[in-house]
């Protein structure tokens, strides 16, 4: 038996994830993180972490006979994640805030406020599970294929990692609803969160018209052109746009058009073919290990995006950033995004994707881009 | 483990002759005070009887005592109903308060004066209790609708000069609000010894009921209800009346007051060896607004060197209930408006504040002597990890 700590949500993951370290007979300390001024979305209770979210979770502690707190993290979450958000979309990257939130602010917080009440452990209801051996502690996918937040992990501290748990990572996600069930807990039918929870209007842009200023670079019209630089057409503000994007292209090109590339310091959006939406090679930084990082030449499996599959890849250089060249040709590999390298089911680490690009050039022909009459 | 809850300036667990004198209207008294047979004439005599005992309790008439639904709404009343009665006088909307009031005064004040086009003045208070009085005569020299100073601070127990600004506001005809929710039943409070025109009481911090309070109107003094009904508390606060509610206020109050001498000297004392315990064990601490005059069951202590919110959890995790200041909707804790006006908004200490009530014993407090500096300790340890 150990004191640990929970950070609790108010969703029915984290609920069960208390739940179940009860049940094993641990100390269980619930948490909810308070991270953005909820007040200024009147009514507003869409999302796991609004004020809902924390009566929810205080309901649930409640029930289960543990003890649960709030922690204001509002200021370094606006600073470590909403503002790097914001400022990702203006320099024409795709962020992931839960990632960079996950990194930098709730768990490296979690992990000081456990220390400061006397916990031994860290727990949370990703799912993902923990192999906690004597040579030490790895970071493996979800049992549930289709809920694993693997993705979203890469960049815990790795000194962090003996410490952690993770109880749901076991289950899938209809045996989180029948505990929930089971044990009469009030989020046990409480729906999915999707939306990122600091826009909770679903649309992004409203937070950018409001952090940057509707006049900003990122919110104005530019032009849409294609690989060679010929203007093919006009869009709305780059910051609409990810790599792969149909929707906002203004349609009636002879060919389907996706977004390749985003250049913002020219303001366009480069299209093409779904043929040069591909790439082979992945260039990426900020990297974070959670175990030895791989060898130049070693083969290892990387996911590119949440929710897709892992791929095989080779390491290419492993000095200062990471090149990873794809066994076969990945569609829109997006810079800002995560790339997060496996070995089988082991989370190995990651890294923000700088840039994509092909060892082999697609030429198209310009016909492609004609408008049909 | 030991449960130890210093937290009396939040709320108070109720008494059990309170309880008592609540239970027949909670059961067979059920009546409606307004209803002309006899279940009403009950309701009516109980109502009454409570009113007079207020109004006893705090040197009133009982014409003068209006029973409302807890403290914000007595406070709001004075401030907003106070402002939109002086529209239709043609003073001024203006409305003056110390920056350290509660929320409830604050808010309201500054509610009514934005919908007045009235202005809103604070006055600064400084950390041994001093009000700035020259400010407030020049304020009264613009004739504002009310001024609104609470008589015991909430999250410091600072007690502040209402008799010298009752009199101040007296001279210039301008009505003075008090809130004094954290002073009854701890220090003298008066009507008839100082002219404070309005003042704000609740149950729940005197080992009564919830939800309820009451808001004294010195005869004379216009104010208009915020809510609009049947008539009831001479036209202020419509509604039919929670007469158990009354009933237990009044005998809370009573209690409370009767008792408060002898009690105020055992808090003091209680307080006392909590401050010299805390101060010997733990280096870098203040006692806030320690060389005001305070009320005695309050102390608000500021710590460097920890984290605030964890300081709490780790208490909590002890069995100790403190809390950070005042209680806030999520349960969360922010930089309070109260130690910001004090010590400025850069302030680096963590603040919590013990309070103290009737159920408080001296092993309560051995025992927050024992656990607070263990704790801070191992906060301390950890944020020197980083």
């Amino acid at each position: 038996m150990s004191r640990v700590l929970v950070a609790m949500s108010g969703g029915v993951d984290s609920s069960v994830a208390a739940a179940l370290l009860a049940e094993e007979g641990h100390e269980v300390v619930g948490v909810t993180m308070k991270t953005f001024c909820y007040s200024e979305v009147p009514g507003h209770g869409k999302t796991c972490c609004g004020l809902d979210g924390i009566a929810d979770a205080k309901r649930v502690a409640d029930a289960l006979g543990i003890s649960h707190y709030v922690f204001d993290v509002e200021e370094e979450f606006t600073r470590d994640v909403i503002d790097d958000f914001v400022s990702e979309y203006a320099l024409g990257r795709t962020p992931n805030p839960c990632v960079r939130c996950n990194a930098n602010t709730k768990f490296r917080d979690l992990l000081e406020r456990g220390r400061m009440l006397g916990c031994d452990a860290i727990a949370s209801g990703h799912y993902v599970r923990m192999r906690h051996a004597e040579h030490g502690s790895a970071l493996l996918r979800g049992l549930d294929g289709d809920k694993d937040q693997a993705y979203f992990l890469w960049g815990l501290p790795r000194e962090m990692l003996p410490l952690l748990r993770f109880p749901v990572g076991a289950l899938t996600k209809a045996e989180v609803r029948e505990r929930a069930r089971a044990l009469s807990l009030a989020t046990a039918e409480k729906p999915e969160s999707q939306e990122i929870c600091f826009v909770p209007t679903g649309d992004y842009r409203d937070l950018m018209r409001k952090e940057l200023g509707p006049a900003h670079p990122a919110l104005q019209p530019g032009r849409l052109v294609d690989r060679e630089g010929h203007v093919v057409g006009e869009h709305v503000g780059y910051a609409g746009f990810t790599v792969g994007q149909r929707r906002g292209l203004g349609g009636g090109f002879s060919e389907p058009m996706y977004v390749l590339e985003i250049r913002p310091e020219r303001r366009e959006v480069v299209v093409g073919t779904l043929d040069q939406l591909f790439s082979d090679t992945v260039e990426v930084s900020e990297l974070n290990w959670l175990a030895e990082p791989p060898k130049g030449g070693a083969a290892v499996r990387v996911q590119l995006r949440y929710r897709a599959p892992d791929v095989p890849a080779r390491v290419a250089e492993s000095d200062d950033g990471l090149r990873l060249e794809l066994d076969e040709p990945h569609r829109a590999v997006t810079p800002g995004q995560s790339a997060v390298v496996f070995d089988g089911e082991r989370v190995l680490g990651g890294g923000r994707i700088a840039n994509a690009s092909s060892r082999r050039t697609t030429r198209i022909p310009p016909s492609a881009f004609a408008r049909r009459p | 483990m030991d449960s130890v809850y210093l937290d009396h300036a939040a709320t108070t667990p109720m008494r059990e002759e309170v309880r008592a004198a609540m239970a027949p209207f909670l059961g067979e008294r059920f009546g409606n005070p307004s209803s002309a047979h006899r279940w009403g004439r009950e309701a009516a005599a109980a109502l009454e009887d409570a009113r007079a005992a207020v109004a006893s309790a705090l040197s009133a008439r009982p014409s003068e005592i209006h029973f409302v639904r807890g403290g914000t709404e007595s406070d709001n009343l004075a401030v907003a109903g106070r402002v939109a009665w002086s529209r239709g006088e043609g003073a001024t909307g203006d409305v003056v308060v110390s920056e350290v009031e509660h929320k409830a005064v604050l808010e309201a004040a500054s509610q009514a004066t934005a919908r007045g086009a009235g202005r809103l003045v604070e006055l600064g208070v400084s950390s041994d209790g001093a009000l700035d009085l020259d400010a407030l005569d020049r304020a009264l020299e613009n004739g504002p609708a009310v001024v609104s100073l609470m008589w015991v601070n909430n999250e410091t127990g600072m007690v502040l000069p209402v008799p010298e600004a009752a009199r101040r506001a007296e001279a210039a005809g301008v009505p003075l609000h008090t809130d004094a929710v954290q002073a009854v039943g701890k220090i003298p409070v008066r009507v008839d010894e100082h002219p404070v025109a309005l003042l704000t009481a609740t149950g729940h911090k005197i080992s009564g009921p919830k939800g309820t309070g009451i808001l004294f109107v010195r005869a004379g003094t216009g104010v208009r209800p915020l809510v609009h009904g049947g008539g009831q508390e001479r036209g202020l606060r419509p509604g039919t009346e929670d007469v158990a509610g009354a009933v237990g206020f009044a005998e809370a109050l009573r209690l409370a007051v009767e008792e408060r001498e002898i009690e105020a000297v055992r808090l003091e004392g209680l307080r006392g060896r909590l401050e010299v315990g805390l101060r010997d064990r733990i280096s870098d601490l203040r006692v806030n607004a320690g060389d005001a005059p305070r009320a005695p069951h309050v102390t608000s202590v500021g710590i460097g060197g920890v984290d605030a919110q964890a300081l709490l959890a780790a208490l909590d995790l002890e069995g100790i209930a403190a809390s950070g200041g005042s209680a806030c909707s999520s349960g969360s804790t922010a930089a309070s408006h109260v130690i910001s006006a004090l010590y400025g908004g850069e302030d680096a200490f963590a603040t919590v504040r013990f309070s103290l009530g009737r159920t408080t014993t001296a092993p309560d407090v051995e025992r927050a002597v024992e656990v607070t500096p263990r704790v801070v300790d191992r906060l301390r340890a950890v944020r020197a990890r980083r």
